[in-house]
C-alpha cells in the first residue's frame, strides 16, 4: 500500500512536470530568442542542438531597436494611460452603482439589476463591431475616450462590488446616518476603506482587459497617436516579418507587465476569475 | 442581494444612473441597432441582407469552419483543463507553484500567443520543425497549409485556454467535500469510478459555466485568424467573426456585416440556452453544488 502511494506521487509529479514544460517552453523560447540576433536565430535553427534554444552571444539589441528605432514606448505609454483611466472611472462608477444596489431598496431595483447581469452575459467581442458604429457616430474614432468610455460600466465589476458590499451590516451605515453623515461620507469614509480587496480585484480585472485587448483597439484606435500595445505588436509583425528577435522582444514586453502583476496579486486574480464563474 | 432600507428618496437612482446609462448605451443599444440594421435593406424593412448572405457560398464555408473549430476545440480544451485541474487538486508538495505555472499563459493576450507561436511554427526556421527533425519527422507546413492551419490555431488557443479554465474547475473541485471521496474509497471505488461517478457530477455547475463561457469565447475567436492567417490559406481559417470584420472594414459592406453579426449573436444565444437546459435539467438538486461553487444559479 505504501509503495503504491509512492508510485502515485511519482506519477503525479511526472504529469505535472510534463505539463509545466509544455506550458513554459514557448515563453522560455520567446525570451531567449529576444536576447539574440536574427542571424544567430536562423543560423542555428536546423538541425536541432542546444544552440537552437540558447543564445550564443546574448545581446539586448532587439530591445534597443524596438524602443528607439520603432518607438515601441508610445503604445506602451498609451496603454498605461488608457488602463489607468479605465481603472479610475471603472472603479468609481461601478462601485457607486453597486453601493446603490447593495445598500438601498427602490422600485425597479430587480429589473435594473437583471439588466446589469444580462449585460455581462453578452461577450464583449460579440458587440465590438456593432459598438464601432455607435462610437463612430459620437466622433470618437481614434480618441482615448473611444477606447475607454464604452468599457467603463462593466456588469461583472458591478456584480463583484455588489456581492462584496451586501455583506456589510446595515447598522454600520445607520450609525453614520444618525451622526448626520451623507451617502458620500459613508461611502468614501466607511465602505471604501473596508473594501480594499475587492477594489484590487476589480482594478486587476480592468487592467488585464485593457492591456490584453486586441479587437476593440484594432477597430477604434488605428492612428499611431492612440495605438495600444497589442495592436502595435501585430502591426509590427505585419511590417517586419523577418525581424524575429525584435518580434520576440516586443512580445516579451507585451507579456511582461501582466505577468509581473500576476505574481504579487495572484490571490486577487484567482478571486476575480472564480467570482466571474458565479456570474450568470 | 440583501437590500435593507426602503428609500423614498431619489438617491439610489442617482447612484446607479451613470452605470445604467453607460450599459444601455454601449452594450444593449448596439445589439438592438445591429438587429434593426440587419433587417434594413435599401432603406426598408426586409430580409434582403439575409437572403443575400444565405445565397453566398463563402458564408456557408465560413459557418462550417466556425462549427468545426468549435466542435473540436471546446471539448478538447475542457477535457484537458479537467485533467489538469484533477492533477493540481492533488495534495503534494509544491503544487501551488505548478498551479501558478499552468495559469501563466492565461495572463497573456491572444495576440502575443499568436505571434510567438507563429514564428515557432514557421515551416523553414521554426523551432517546432527543428524539434520534429530531431525525432526524424519531416518538416511540416503548419500555418501555411490549408489542411493544418486551423489545427495550429486550435493548438495555440489550447495553450492559452487550458490554464485559464483549469482555475475555474479547480475552484469547483475545492468545494467538493473530501469526505465524499473517502467514503467512496472505503467502498472500494477506483480513481476512474470516483472521477466519473462522483467528482464530475459534483462539479456539474462549474462545468456548465466553463462549457458556456468557453464556447462563446471560441465562437468569437478572432485575433489568431486576423494576425497570422488572414482567414487563409484558401479560406480554411475564415471563421464568421473574421468574415464579419472583413465585411465591415475591408469590403465596406455593412449590410453583410450586420447580417453575419446577427447570425453570430443568435448562435451564441442558442448555444447558451441549449447547454443551459441540458445541464440544468439532469436531476438537479439545488443546494448540492456546494457553497459559492461557480455555476449559473443566478440566471
Amino acid at each position: 500500500m505504501k509503495r503504491y502511494r509512492k508510485l502515485k506521487t511519482v506519477l503525479i509529479y511526472l504529469g505535472l512536470c510534463l505539463i509545466a514544460i509544455l506550458t513554459l517552453f514557448p515563453l522560455f523560447y520567446a525570451v531567449a530568442s529576444s536576447l539574440r540576433s536574427d542571424t544567430e536565430i536562423f543560423q542555428y535553427a536546423m538541425p536541432f542542438t542546444l544552440r537552437t534554444l540558447l543564445p550564443v552571444r546574448p545581446t539586448g539589441n532587439a530591445y534597443r531597436e524596438i524602443f528607439l528605432k520603432y518607438e515601441f514606448y508610445r503604445p506602451v505609454f498609451n496603454t498605461v494611460v488608457v488602463s489607468a483611466a479605465a481603472i479610475l472611472f471603472g472603479c468609481l462608477i461601478n462601485s457607486v452603482a453597486a453601493y446603490g444596489f447593495a445598500c438601498y431598496e427602490f422600485r425597479f431595483q430587480k429589473p435594473l439589476y437583471a439588466l446589469v447581469l444580462f449585460s455581462f452575459m453578452i461577450p464583449f467581442e460579440s458587440i465590438t463591431i456593432p459598438l464601432y458604429t455607435v462610437v463612430d457616430g459620437l466622433g470618437w474614432v481614434d480618441t482615448f475616450a473611444g477606447i475607454v468610455v464604452p468599457s467603463i460600466a462593466d456588469g461583472l465589476v458591478l456584480f463583484l462590488f455588489t456581492q462584496f458590499f451586501s455583506d456589510f451590516p446595515q447598522s454600520l451605515f445607520e450609525a453614520a446616518r444618525v451622526d448626520g453623515a451623507t451617502w458620500a461620507d459613508s461611502f468614501f469614509r466607511i465602505l471604501v476603506p473596508l473594501s480594499v480587496p475587492v477594489f484590487i480585484t476589480a482594478s486587476l480585472m480592468i487592467f488585464m482587459t485593457h492591456w490584453n485587448s486586441y479587437l476593440w483597439p484594432l477597430l477604434i484606435a488605428r492612428s499611431p497617436d492612440v495605438r495600444l500595445i497589442q495592436v502595435a505588436l501585430s502591426d509590427f509583425r505585419g511590417a517586419h516579418t523577418t525581424e524575429w528577435s525584435n518580434l520576440y522582444a516586443a512580445s516579451t514586453v507585451s507579456a511582461l507587465l501582466p505577468l509581473l502583476l500576476f505574481f504579487p496579486f495572484q490571490k486577487y486574480f484567482v478571486q476575480g476569475i472564480t467570482s466571474s464563474g458565479i456570474k450568470g | 442581494m440583501k437590500a435593507r432600507r426602503i428609500g423614498r428618496t431619489v438617491l439610489p437612482y442617482i447612484l446607479i444612473t451613470p452605470a445604467i446609462v453607460l450599459i444601455v448605451y454601449f452594450k444593449i443599444y448596439p445589439i438592438c441597432n445591429t438587429f434593426l440594421d440587419s433587417l434594413t435593406y435599401d432603406g426598408s424593412l426586409s430580409l434582403g441582407n439575409f437572403s443575400t448572405l444565405f445565397g453566398d457560398k463563402y458564408f456557408w464555408d465560413s459557418l462550417l469552419v466556425t462549427v468545426k473549430f468549435n466542435l473540436i476545440l471546446t471539448p478538447l480544451q475542457i477535457f484537458l483543463a479537467l485533467l489538469v485541474s484533477l492533477l493540481v487538486n492533488a495534495d503534494v508538495r509544491g503544487i501551488g507553484a505548478f498551479r501558478t505555472i499552468f495559469y501563466l499563459p492565461a495572463t497573456m493576450s491572444t495576440a502575443v500567443a499568436a505571434i510567438i507561436w507563429n514564428t515557432m511554427l514557421n515551416p523553414n526556421s521554426g523551432v517546432i520543425n527543428s524539434l520534429l527533425g530531431m525525432l526524424q519527422i519531416p518538416p511540416q507546413p503548419f500555418l501555411t497549409s490549408s489542411s493544418q492551419a486551423i489545427y495550429c490555431i486550435m493548438l495555440i488557443t489550447t495553450w492559452i485556454g487550458v490554464g485559464y479554465w483549469m482555475m475555474f474547475l479547480l475552484a469547483g473541485l475545492k468545494n467538493v467535500d473530501r469526505a465524499v471521496y473517502e467514503s467512496a474509497r472505503v467502498d472500494g471505488a477506483g480513481w476512474l469510478t470516483i472521477t466519473l461517478k462522483i467528482t464530475i457530477p459534483m462539479i456539474r455547475r462549474t462545468l456548465a459555466f466553463v462549457l458556456i463561457a468557453d464556447t462563446t469565447i471560441n465562437l468569437l475567436m478572432f485575433a489568431p485568424m486576423q494576425i497570422i492567417t488572414s482567414g487563409g490559406p484558401q479560406r480554411s481559417t475564415a471563421v464568421l467573426m473574421y468574415e464579419a470584420y472583413k465585411s465591415y472594414f475591408l469590403y465596406v459592406d455593412k449590410g453583410r456585416g450586420d447580417a453575419i453579426v446577427a447570425v453570430l449573436l443568435l448562435i451564441i444565444a442558442f448555444v447558451c440556452a441549449v447547454q443551459f437546459l441540458l445541464i440544468n435539467d439532469r436531476g438537479e438538486k439545488p443546494g448540492k453544488a456546494g457553497k459559492g461553487g461557480a455555476g449559473c444559479e443566478k440566471v
